[in-house]
């Protein structure tokens, strides 16, 4: 199956991949290298953060195809320890972009739910598997919890919905976070607070 | 993270496991795709140069500059003297030349100029300058 050939790990892809990369240097390598390792270890969040903007998973592979190919082509030189508010900030901006072609369309996407599961040509159940396995009970457990908090999420302004995801999913501290969403470290502070507080209003303290 | 998970309220830590959980929960088509995407922004990123071709690709601009340099350093070296006298004397022939050119009996002495005698008369004074010496 073609997708288990892409799943290898990030260390593992061929040196041929590369095409005006000069395998010579070492230098050059060190960096594909660490760059690959960074967007292997964001791509995955970034794809859910962009998911719940834009409620529409081919859309959100697109903005985080979008972001990805940006941060190789103009800032690949910079600092690796840049990359990640850079890349969010990207990818935010690529969201917006989006969101805004839809506004102009006329489009109602947003209120529907999340594309992606109905509208499969071919069901493949191994492909669509999950990767972890965790216990059965505990698995309803957070499904439930899952599709609660992702409404609960689709239901947030867009920045409360941004700043919560950067500093809950991503990790990101008040610094990177706004760096990403290019406002202020108190905007980011605030946005984050009424997140978390409409959020516990909606799901309760011990929801899962 | 900006901290350690302590401190966090158990909401916020709830709330991790469960984005954690569903980015876990990701299908193979979606995370193969994403693999894809990676492997083409890689493909895009473009190649750093060499620190020698980076001093290489100045040398246009630097040899642009030094023969700028040298330019002005030779007009500079070459440009003719001038004192405040002989500035001076320059602006004098130029106000005495038109002095000869408005002047009406300047230019009849001019038409009645007498070449060889003067060309004589000078002769005659080095030829007693030499005798002198």
């Amino acid at each position: 199956m073609p997708e288990f050939a892409t799943l290898a790990s990030p260390y593992s892809m061929p040196a041929a991949l590369h095409g005006d990369v000069d395998l010579s240097d070492p230098e050059e390598q060190t960096r594909t290298r660490a760059l690959n390792q960074f967007l292997a270890g964001v791509e995955l969040k970034a794809f859910k953060i962009a998911q719940a903007a834009l409620r529409h998973e081919d859309d959100a592979l697109d903005a985080v195809q979008d972001a990805m190919m940006q941060l190789a082509r103009a800032y690949a030189d910079r600092p690796a320890e840049q990359w990640k508010p850079l890349f969010y900030r990207i990818l935010e901006n690529r969201i917006r972009d989006m969101q805004r072609r839809r506004t102009v369309r006329g489009r109602v996407m947003a209120w529907l739910p999340i594309r992606g599961e109905d509208d499969d040509e071919d069901f493949d159940p191994v492909a669509q598997a999950p990767s972890a396995e965790p216990q059965p009970v505990r698995r309803l457990e957070l499904a439930e919890a899952m599709g609660a908090l992702e409404q609960a999420l689709e239901a947030l302004p867009p920045r409360q919905r941004q700043a919560f995801l950067l500093r809950t999913l991503e990790g990101l501290d008040v610094a990177e976070t706004a760096a990403a969403m290019g406002c202020s470290e108190g905007s980011v502070k605030t946005h984050y607070f009424r997140a978390v507080q409409t959020l516990r209003a909606q799901l309760g303290e011990l929801y899962l | 993270m900006s901290g350690p998970d302590d401190t966090l309220t158990e909401f916020e830590r709830n709330a991790r496991t469960v984005l954690e959980e569903s980015v876990r929960r990701i299908d193979a088509r979606t995370r193969s795709r994403l693999n894809q995407a990676r492997h083409a922004a890689l493909q895009a990123a473009p190649a750093r140069r060499p620190s020698w071709w980076q001093g290489f690709a100045l040398m246009p601009a630097a040899g642009a500059a030094a023969a700028a340099l040298l330019v002005a350093v030779v007009l500079w070296h070459r440009a003719p003297e001038r004192s405040p006298a002989l500035a001076f004397d320059a602006q004098h022939a130029v106000v005495e030349d038109m002095d000869l050119l408005t002047d009406k009996d300047s230019i009849d002495l001019m038409e009645e100029w007498d070449g060889s005698f003067y060309e004589w008369a000078a002769a005659q004074s080095d030829g007693g300058a030499e005798s002198n010496s």
